[in-house]
């Protein structure tokens, strides 16, 4: 039997209405407990996306000219390898090197557009036998300013402080996240027992004359599912925020800088936006099926 | 229409408030149930509703052993039940009308289907003139028959009704009742709890005596003794 949507849009409004503070504390717990969780991701994701290039060990980067003859490549080459410091490197090509900008790029085509493949420098990413940051500093300063070698960036202490930092602020991020989306079920659960309890003689009437357990079910059930997308609403809002404000702010339009990259993909954006929206259905879904399990049926 | 068989029903506590009760009644029948307060007459009217399971026994309803029913299945069931109430439980902030098509609004009934139904069962209460009140103007009695054109506007088979007359006085007693035995003479079985001697007397209809739980007399035409 289908429900009438008026019916339940109605009774959902007159819900949502009869319990306006309540509703609007639960809107807020939930956006911004979602807005802290995915904000976790987002830095997440541009952490990750700034240190892509060091990872798996890389220390230091030395960066050829693109002009660099074939005779000063060999010369780098032959002394990274020689070298009984250096434990592994790779070599990025000028067409690895030009995927990766358009990678790291992908939200700024205008810049993109007017890099070619033959403008990007080639490079050695490098992974010395010791991490030490003395012992590599020492290191990389032995192949700056050889011929051939635009410049050598080391990952020093700054990008693993940033790893660090990331993680511990992703932990506190996300345990608050996740305390505050715990308040909000309850709240969620407490806004809809409220409502069943406000109306226990149309619970009694719906069941007497013979309505279905959806029927009487879906409005409160719509309520806690409304409260929880208005906070996901509000939550790409702040989210928005972080993106443009916070993160934008560091990312440099420069490939070889230090925090080249710190920001995030769109597609990452729209991953984020999603999971928000997933986790506040989950949660009002939760919270208003206990609800009316344990305070409908019985 | 309505059959128990071997029906006993123990509430928490080892309270047993109806012990072995067996009967029938048929499609159309008009049957008081009787007995002092406690003896079990609410519990009885509850079990035909489902809204209570016996321990033991079976329970037959509109043909249908209401025990093997799922409970998905129950709703669809207790449509072809009315229920009346002692207190009528009107939705107070609805008017008259809308307290009747509520009973139809939630059982997912069509928009023009109501707006013809409400009218004509107020129609038969004789509620016409007032249906845009609200609970609150109209006295006890036209409350109590707002209360039956919502149980009856869905046409059921059965009516339960525990104590209908219980909070009216006399005179407005025999108004609510002539209109039960007209909608009873429309086929439609009526199963009413009562401790009114007045009521069951003169219409001189089946009674069913409880006492502790126990059926004590299943008489025809009877008086409430
Ligand atoms: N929900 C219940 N839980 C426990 N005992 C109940 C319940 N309902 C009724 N009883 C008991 O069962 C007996 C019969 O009650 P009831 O059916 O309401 O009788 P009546 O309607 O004839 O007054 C009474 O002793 C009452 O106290
Ligand atoms: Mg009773």
């Amino acid at each position: 039997m289908a429900i009438s949507p008026v019916y339940a849009l109605r009774e959902t409004g007159q819900n949502l209405w009869r319990n306006f503070m309540l509703s609007m504390a639960t809107v807020i717990t939930i956006g911004v407990s979602l807005w802290l969780f995915g904000g976790f991701f987002l830095f997440n994701y541009a952490v990750d996306n700034a240190t892509q290039r060091w990872e798996g060990g890389i220390e230091f980067v030395v960066w050829m000219n693109p002009e660099a003859t074939s005779e000063q490549n060999a010369n780098i080459l032959d002394a990274i390898m020689t070298s009984p410091e250096i434990q592994d490197y790779t070599f990025v090509d000028q067409d690895a090197a030009y995927e990766e900008f358009k990678d790291i790029f992908s939200d700024t085509p205008e810049l993109v557009e007017v890099v070619t493949p033959e403008v990007m420098p080639p490079s050695y990413r490098v992974v010395p036998v010791d991490p030490d940051a003395d012992v590599v500093a020492e290191l990389a300063s032995q192949f700056e300013g050889r011929p051939g070698v635009k410049t050598v960036v080391s990952a020093n202490d700054t990008i693993r402080d940033i790893q660090d930092l990331a993680d511990e602020v992703g932990t506190v991020f996300l345990a608050g996240s996740l305390v505050l989306l715990a308040a909000a079920t309850l709240l969620i659960l407490t806004n809809i027992v409220s409502a069943i309890r406000n109306r226990g003689r149309e619970i009694e009437i719906m069941k007497v004359v013979g309505a279905t357990n959806w029927f009487i079910r879906i409005p409160f059930m719509l309520e806690g599912i409304m409260q929880a997308m208005l906070g996901a609403v509000l939550a790409w809002g702040g989210l928005y925020v972080i993106d443009q404000r916070v993160i934008g702010r560091f990312s440099q339009p420069d490939s070889l800088e230090l925090m080249a990259g710190f920001q995030v993909e769109s597609d990452e954006l729209i991953f984020t936006g999603g999971l928000v929206l997933g986790i506040a259905l989950a949660v009002s879904v939760i919270g208003s099926s206990i609800a009316v399990t344990r305070y409908l049926d019985a | 229409m309505i059959k128990l068989e071997n029906v006993t029903k123990v509430y928490k506590g080892d309270h047993v408030a109806l012990r072995d009760a067996t009967l029938g009644i048929d499609k159309g029948e008009f049957v008081f149930l009787v007995g002092a307060s406690g003896s079990g007459k609410s519990t009885f009217i509850r079990l035909l509703n489902c809204e209570e399971v016996p321990e033991h026994g079976t329970i037959h309803v509109a043909g249908k052993d209401i025990g093997m029913l799922g409970r998905w299945k129950v709703p669809y069931l207790r449509r072809n039940i009315g229920y009346i109430f002692q207190d009528f439980k009107l939705l107070p902030n609805k008017t008259v009308a809308e307290n009747v098509a509520f009973a139809l609004e939630v059982i997912g009934k069509p928009r023009h289907v109501i707006k013809k139904q409400v009218p004509a069962i107020l129609e038969l209460v004789g509620l016409s003139e007032k249906m845009s009140n609200l609970p609150s103007e109209l006295s006890g009695g036209e409350q109590q028959r707002v209360s039956i054109a919502r149980a009856f506007v869905n046409r059921p088979l059965i009516l339960l009704a525990d104590e209908p007359t219980g909070n009216l006085d006399p005179q407005t007693s025999i108004g609510i009742m002539r209109l039960l035995d007209r909608i009873n003479r429309t086929g439609t079985t009526v199963v009413m709890a009562t401790h009114d001697r007045g009521i069951v007397d003169t219409m001189r209809r089946r009674v069913i005596e409880l006492d502790r739980g126990v059926i004590v007399r299943d008489q025809a035409r009877g008086v409430y003794e």
